[in-house]
């Protein structure tokens, strides 16, 4: 045997051949690798930036952005500051996006169980459904909502609905309740909250006694009627206190001859587009995971549901369903997640979500420093999104596995 | 007691039936009230939308948009004088189609029948089909509706290839498919100096043919790809589990759409001034890298899912573990997920129509900025994306049935 230097050998093996030495080479070369492989590129942005005078940093933030917005949630002016506008494109963003996700919950989970339909023409309308809104593009599904929404009459032959609601090429235009006065307003919304909260837990108290006793408690009816009570005593109450109601309901009426629509509250044409094609496409996905999720169930649970006398909505609800839950909900979050990130296509149909406004924003501000912000932004609405989901996941986990 | 016995019992129909036309509308629609009311309601709504659209697609809609749009749905600008002066350019996406022909013909050839066989035979039917549509491009002559035609003949001489020459085997036709995706680049991309192969620069590259290009380029590395993050996700190197976890967590965690603009407009920083730049390039490496993170949690999923016992088993035979990874591990992993596996192929494919924001022309943007450039067909912007709709929804769906055949002959799920 050749002689091997001792310097070499590691634990009687020679080093070329020890599998931990290996294993720690090929990651140390590996992570060298990465780190200068980043790093030669922000070698080469910084080197950018100072010979081409790029702009970069995040002084622009304070400066005012002097571009309006589209659409937005919260009030919104040119002159207001980047990161101001910058805030509100993300609300754009988060309120379609939560909006998305509760609406398209809710249509995937009656098309899954429509799937699952013993009657034949139900599962079949809800197969197509999913079959064709699954497999088209969504952009190609926004596109043919924008143009089916322009091709509604214009505001002054728009159609109205009884007075109240005004449909058409611009939006849709609702009665909304708006404040009379900041401090009423405010209060009755605090007991509204209060008056939930004590709805919920009457709820939830009479739901335990009705599963201990086994006695009809109507658990349903007794919240929801004590909190619209304590909502209703708290507005009286406040009516008679400041004199007037706290909220008064603001109809729209169309404005002249300018085709504008003021008072109400109107949800712009490319926010409909968007949230319809969200959610049909979204929900399209649910669907088939829902439909998964009740397969998974054993056939003998809602069997026996049934043999014990619930009604196949029952049997439905406490039986089938929370045992489903189990294998719903983790891709059912990342369906939720999917949808954030689609709401990105909202650039498209000219609606101002982060993505859009972003866009527009690396015009007059340093690109690299927007494109930080945005990956950030996104990033912490994804890692929120999937903490909230996975907590319930928790709870849903049997005991003990 | 007698009495009893003697009154008959009280008498019960048999069973419904539940046999013929009237047996199953009633197991299958009428089996309860409520059954029957939404089967009514349904009804009545199904039939309202079916009338309402057939009126719509026959009577009111005016198809001469896809008609006058025509060829340019499937290569774009590429034929136009600008993209390639002076001589006709449109033999060269016609030839790439007759190499995937030849070698749809080689795959149907090695696997004898089934699914294979059905699309290799669509595939080669549809473009031959493509000689009798209206194509108003500025070009198009006896010449390329020959070369459509030939497409018949190139997949039986693919289908010759591998029954009766030593390349009808499935490795050395991945080897050829590989080998002719290259070609097909080349041919499309040109060659400065070779006549009749004057480069066309990438930005005339559009229609279906950059949607099929961009997905087969991503379908092709993302595999692999996402199968080396999910096994450095799931090794034991905790210096490679961390890179790929934050690769992984990173382009999952952002919009692809965000990921291609960046494309544009940080990438070219991050490279020296003088480094040769493609636009088209950046945005398949950009959705092939998003959609190898999602691959690599699909793969992560079957590997999960895998028996301990399997890998177990292999190590106790002696086997080293590249070869437990490799013969054991990963082809039980990516069968249990074929499902998951073609799902994101599809999503890829249809996001490959997201390249309109870095201002490529593909299927949906060509449509599109057709009609912002030709307001008189602003009113058939319904029937341009029903055509769209329709078009991408054959391609996804064929993509899904020949999953379902592949599983059937895996036969996952029945071992």
């Amino acid at each position: 045997m050749a002689a091997i230097p001792r310097c070499l050998i590691y634990q009687g093996i020679p080093i070329w051949r020890h599998v931990r030495v290996i294993e720690w080479a090929a990651q140390l070369v590996s992570g060298v690798l990465v780190v200068a492989l980043v790093g030669w590129f922000f070698a080469n942005i910084s080197n950018a930036i100072g010979e081409r005078e790029i702009p970069s940093g995040f002084d622009f933030l304070s400066r005012a952005y002097q571009t309006p917005i589209g659409h937005h949630f919260l009030p919104y002016e040119s002159s207001d500051s980047f990161l101001y506008a910058f805030v509100v494109a993300a609300t754009n963003t988060l309120t379609v996006a939560i909006a998305g996700i509760i609406l398209a919950t809710a249509l995937g989970a009656l098309v899954g169980v429509a799937r699952m339909s013993s009657n034949w023409l139900v599962s079949k309308a809800a197969l197509a459904y999913v079959e064709f809104f699954r497999n088209v593009p969504l952009l190609v599904q926004l596109f043919f909502w924008f143009y089916l929404i322009l091709s509604l009459p214009p505001v002054e032959d728009g159609y109205v609905i009884a007075q109240q609601v005004y449909v058409n090429n611009a939006g849709l235009s609702l009665p909304w309740p708006t404040a009379n006065g900041f401090d009423a307003a405010v209060t009755w919304l605090g007991l509204a909250m209060v008056a939930v909260i004590a709805g919920v837990a009457v709820y939830v108290g009479l739901g335990r006694r009705e599963t201990s006793t086994g006695k009809a408690t109507h658990a349903v009816v007794m919240g929801g009627s004590t909190a619209i009570v304590i909502a209703a005593a708290s507005w009286l109450i406040i009516a008679a206190v400041v004199g007037e109601a706290p909220f008064a309901i603001s109809q729209p009426a169309p404005q002249g001859t300018f085709g504008r629509i003021s008072g109400g509250f109107t949800l712009p044409g490319g926010l409909i587009v968007l949230l319809i094609g969200l959610v049909v496409y979204t929900s399209s996905f649910i669907a088939e995971i829902v439909r998964a999720g009740i397969q998974s169930v054993n056939r003998g649970q809602p069997e026996a549901a049934r043999a014990l006398g619930l009604s196949p909505m029952k049997a439905l609800r406490h039986v089938t369903f929370p045992q489903a839950m189990r294998v719903i909900v983790p891709p059912l979050i990342s369906q939720h997640l999917n949808l954030t990130k689609n709401s990105s296509l909202a650039g498209a149909i000219g609606y101002s979500d982060l993505t859009n406004v972003a866009k527009t924003m690396t015009q007059t501000a340093p690109a690299v420093s927007i494109f930080l912000l945005i990956m950030v932004a996104y990033l912490a609405m994804s890692l929120t999104f999937s903490l909230i989901g996975n907590l319930y996941n928790r709870q849903l986990r049997l005991k003990g596995s | 007691m007698a009495m009893n016995l003697n009154t008959a019992p009280a008498s019960e129909l048999p069973p419904r039936s539940t046999r013929g036309m009237a047996g199953w509308m009633h197991a299958n629609l009428f089996s309860s009230r409520f059954n029957s009311i939404l089967t009514v309601a349904f009804g009545v709504a199904l039939a309202a939308a079916l009338w309402f659209g057939l009126r719509w697609i026959f009577l009111a809609a005016d198809w001469t948009l896809i008609s006058t749009l025509g060829g340019r749905f499937i290569i774009g600008q590429y034929n136009a004088e600008s993209a390639c002066p002076g001589s006709n350019c449109f033999w060269r996406p016609q030839a790439v189609l007759l190499l995937f022909t030849v070698l749809m013909g080689m795959a149907w050839g090695i696997t004898g029948r089934g699914v294979v066989k059905q699309v290799a035979i669509a595939t080669a039917a549809a473009a031959a089909a493509f000689t009798f549509l209206p194509y108003s491009l500025d070009r198009m002559g006896l010449d390329v509706r020959l070369l459509l035609v030939a497409n018949l003949p190139a997949l039986a001489v693919g289908w010759g290839l591998a029954r009766y020459t030593p390349l009808g085997t499935a490795r050395r036709t991945a080897i050829l498919g590989g080998s002719a995706f290259l070609l097909a680049l080349v041919l499309l991309r040109g060659l400065p100096g070779v006549p009749g192969l004057q480069p066309v620069s990438v930005i005339y590259w559009g229609g279906l043919m950059l949607n099929l290009l961009l997905a087969v380029s991503g379908i092709m590395f993302s595999l692999p790809i996402g199968i080396a993050l999910a096994l450095g996700r799931r090794g034991q190197l905790p210096v490679v589990k961390l890179l790929c976890v934050a690769f992984i967590e990173i382009f999952r965690g952002v919009p692809l759409i965000t990921l291609l603009f960046m494309s544009q407009v940080l990438v070219p920083l991050a490279f020296p001034e003088n480094f040769p730049q493609d636009s088209l390039f950046r945005a398949a490496v950009v959705i092939t890298l998003f959609s190898a993170a999602y691959m690599a949690e699909n793969i992560r999923g079957g590997l999960q899912a895998l028996h301990p016992g399997q890998v177990e088993a292999a190590r106790a035979l002696g086997l080293p573990s590249w070869q437990t990874t490799l013969l054991i591990s990963l082809p039980q992993a990516i069968r249990n997920v074929i499902p998951a596996i073609v799902g994101q192929f599809i999503s890829l494919f249809k996001d490959t129509s997201l390249v309109y924001i870095i201002g490529m022309l593909d299927l949906v943007a060509i449509g599109r900025s057709f009609i912002q450039g030709n307001t008189e067909f602003l009113d058939n912007a319904l029937e341009l994306f029903v055509f769209l709709a329709l078009v991408f929804w054959v391609f996804t769906c064929s993509m899904s049935y020949v999953s379902r055949g592949i599983e059937r002959n895996l036969g996952v799920g029945e071992r």
